[in-house]
């Protein structure tokens, strides 16, 4: 069985480095992008099992980027990276299709267990 | 000590006691401000138009018991005037009508004499006199007929006027009297009619008259000598006090101040009115004590000064009354403006540090995220390859648990920053509050029961469910009981309190949190629901329980107060309405309100 191919998207370069080499470490395969609009135009180049989603960023940011790529079919699970602050907006995320979201600062062990839940909801999606 | 504070704040009682003072002060001043002015403004008129009509009163009054004063002497002088007018009248006509030797027939003069006393008793003797001085003929009780009345004043006045009316004197017989003589000539030899006027009768006339207790009607000579005894109260012919002047024809009043008496103290001050009599030159004096004659009057100021001084007092006691009543009212509006004022500044201070505890909580999470990662890292490289035993893994394990520990810990300031801030999401659901405090009891129960704790709760069975936020309000009632659980630091044991009461009318209810720990000081009372303020250990609390329980009242509608006594303990009461209010309603998404 292939690796989960996870998409990263976070505006802090060391935090997506960071976060990409543990995953990598747990077995995942991991494309980290630092914008918005980087992470539609990695969807558009190639399927991912599960979308890492910073909410605050600038230029397009999270809930932006998640409206565009619904409206463009980019159908990908989507866990939502928040602060505690815009929960309300990870709410709204989740409440557009996203399937969970996760508060900042996290555990590396939180984040596994949302991408292994999103990426079986995705399985079962699949024909 | 009882501080309300609704929704906010700073109550009177912990503005600065200079403050206070100085509104004390300016209460006070306000206060006599007013008192003076409205004493003034109502006393003024009262005592001008109360001495006014006192002063018409007075004078009136004064008028007419002058002008009685002056028609008694006035009658009294027609009265006397005209009683020894007839009497000289009466000798001229029996002196014209008789002859000397008819009238000194035996017996003729008798018949004379009679018919002068017929009606009452007027003479007391009546006699003939020769031109040579001696009795012709005489009528009366006394022993005269040896007596020479030649050399007497009486004698050569009547001789040389034809007709004299005497002042009292003593003469022949030695006791006070006064004669009317009248002369005629027969021929050549001339002789006198003379008629002793009876003293007693005499006094009688001129008394006849009552004036009050004090008042006295007498007649005095010339030379100020008593004519009548004035009520027995000095001889005839005695040196009267009475300041006789110049004759005069017109009717005078006088106020006589401390007329000395030989006998006894001085007569106190007596209003007098004096008339001269024609013939004989005699003084008329009706006198009567001032404050007799004037008693009315003086009842009448009495009585005036009484009802200006109950009204005096009537209006000052009202005025201190309204005034005291008014000020209570102006202090409760300045107090109530303080204390919306204070909420103001406490919302508009607590939405300044919640936008920025959000934004520096926000950018904290990002550096906090990484430390996290990067730990992760490090952890994660350890497991590959493994540290070999000795001091630097020890270490190395050690700084791996206190980062997190720390991250943690900040983790927790930066929720709870943002949680004060408002940014955590509302849900309004109907709940059964009792229950729900049931709930959060028995889980705080638990922690208490560590340090010796009891809860005890009185929760209103008539408290229907009410529609509010169960985390927020789940926030609330957890900021507040550990608060007072670590208020119990350093005490073996203690209580807790929690009571609802429901009240139907204003569809509010009350819930109280009291407990038995070490209370506030009365200095941090005031601040107690300011962000970062806190009394704890450092790393114990972030101060923000109380803020951000204020919050979450003033969100759902409500008010918190506080009491508290150093020592003794603590009594959070939050009052709420059994609906949220409408602004919080339509600030939620649909979803999130009850149906």
């Amino acid at each position: 069985m292939s690796p989960t191919h996870v998409l990263l998207v976070d505006d802090e370069e060391v935090f997506t480095r960071n976060i990409a080499k543990l995953l990598a470490h747990r077995g995942y395969r991991v494309t980290a992008v630092n914008s918005g609009d980087a992470a539609i135009r990695a969807l558009e180049e190639q399927p991912f099992d599960v979308l890492v989603l910073d909410l605050k960023m600038p230029g397009l940011d999270g809930i932006a980027t998640f409206r565009e790529m619904l409206k463009l079919g980019l159908s990908v699970e989507t866990i939502i990276l928040t602060g505690h602050g815009s929960i309300d907006t990870a709410l709204e995320a989740v409440k557009l299709g996203a399937h969970d979201y996760l508060t900042k600062p996290c555990e590396i062990e939180e984040l596994v267990a949302k991408i292994e839940s999103a990426r079986e909801k995705g399985r079962g999606k699949r024909p | 000590m009882a501080n309300e504070l609704p929704a906010a704040g700073c109550p009177e009682s912990n503005a600065p006691p200079d403050l206070v003072a100085e509104r004390r002060k300016s209460y006070k001043r306000l206060f006599w401000r007013f008192v003076r002015l409205t004493v003034l403004c109502s006393l003024l008129p009262l005592l001008l138009v109360g001495w006014a009509i006192n002063l018409h009163y007075t004078s009136f009054a004064r008028e007419r018991m002058l002008h009685f004063f002056q028609s008694q002497v006035e009658d009294h002088r027609r009265v006397i005037e005209r009683f020894l007018g007839e009497q000289t009248a009466k000798l001229k006509l029996i002196a014209r009508t008789h002859d000397l030797p008819r009238l000194t027939a035996p017996g003729a003069l008798a018949r004379v004499f009679e018919l002068f006393n017929q009606e009452e008793k007027t003479l007391t003797d009546l006699g003939v006199i020769g031109d040579d001085g001696f009795h012709r003929a005489y009528v009366g009780p006394y022993d005269l007929w040896s007596r020479n009345y030649s050399r007497e004043h009486w004698f050569r006045q009547v001789m040389e006027r034809g007709v004299y009316v005497s002042d009292m004197f003593m003469g022949f017989r030695r006791e006070p009297h006064f004669i009317i003589a009248v002369t005629h000539t027969d021929g050549e030899r001339a002789w006198i009619l003379r008629a002793t006027i009876h003293t007693e009768a005499f006094r009688a006339l001129v008394e006849n008259v009552r004036i009050g207790r004090t008042g006295t009607v007498y007649l005095l000579n010339a030379e100020g000598l008593y004519q009548t005894s004035p009520a027995g109260r000095a001889p005839i012919m005695e040196k009267a006090p009475y300041p006789v002047g110049e004759p005069h024809a017109d009717i005078r009043l006088r106020t006589l101040d401390e007329l000395p008496r030989p006998e006894g103290k001085p007569l106190a001050r007596q209003i007098a009115c004096e008339a001269w009599l024609k013939t004989p030159r005699w003084l008329l004096v009706v006198q009567q004590e001032y404050d007799e004659a004037f008693a009315d009057v003086n009842h009448a100021n009495r009585w005036t000064l009484v009802f200006l001084l109950a009204s005096a007092a009537t209006i000052v006691l009202a005025t201190v009354g309204i005034t005291r009543h008014m000020i209570g009212l102006i202090r409760r509006r300045d107090d109530e403006a303080d204390r919306l004022n204070e909420r103001l500044l406490q919302a508009g201070k607590l939405a300044a540090i919640g936008e920025l505890s959000a934004g520096v909580a926000h950018e904290i999470n990002n550096p906090l995220a990484i430390l996290l990662t990067e730990r992760q890292l490090l952890l994660d490289c350890a497991a590959r390859h493994p540290l070999p035993e000795g001091e630097f893994r020890e270490q190395f394990e050690e700084s791996m648990s206190q980062i997190d520990i720390q991250v943690q810990r900040c983790k927790r300031i930066t929720q709870n920053l943002l949680r004060f801030a408002r940014r955590t999401e509302s849900r309004l659901e109907t709940l059964d509050v009792n229950a729900f405090i049931r709930e959060v009891v028995e889980l705080m129960e638990r922690e208490a029961r560590t340090s010796g704790i009891r809860f005890t709760t009185a929760l209103d069975p008539a408290l229907p469910p009410v529609v509010s936020d169960p985390s927020q309000l789940q926030q609330v009632l957890l900021n507040l009981i550990t608060n007072a659980i670590d208020a119990h630091d350093g005490k073996p044991y203690g209580a807790i309190r929690i009571a609802t009461r429901a009240d139907a009318v204003s569809r509010r209810f009350t819930l109280k949190v009291a407990d038995t720990g070490a209370g506030i000081r009365p200095e941090h009372l005031a601040r107690i629901f300011d962000p970062f303020f806190t009394t704890k250990a450092v790393g114990k609390g972030t101060g923000l329980g109380l803020a951000i329980t204020f919050g979450i009242v003033q969100r759902l509608g409500g008010s918190i107060q506080v009491e508290s006594e150093p020592g003794k303990g603590t009594e959070f009461t939050i009052e709420l309405p059994w609906e949220p209010p409408e602004e919080l309603r339509q600030s939620l998404p649909a979803e999130s309100r009850p149906a």
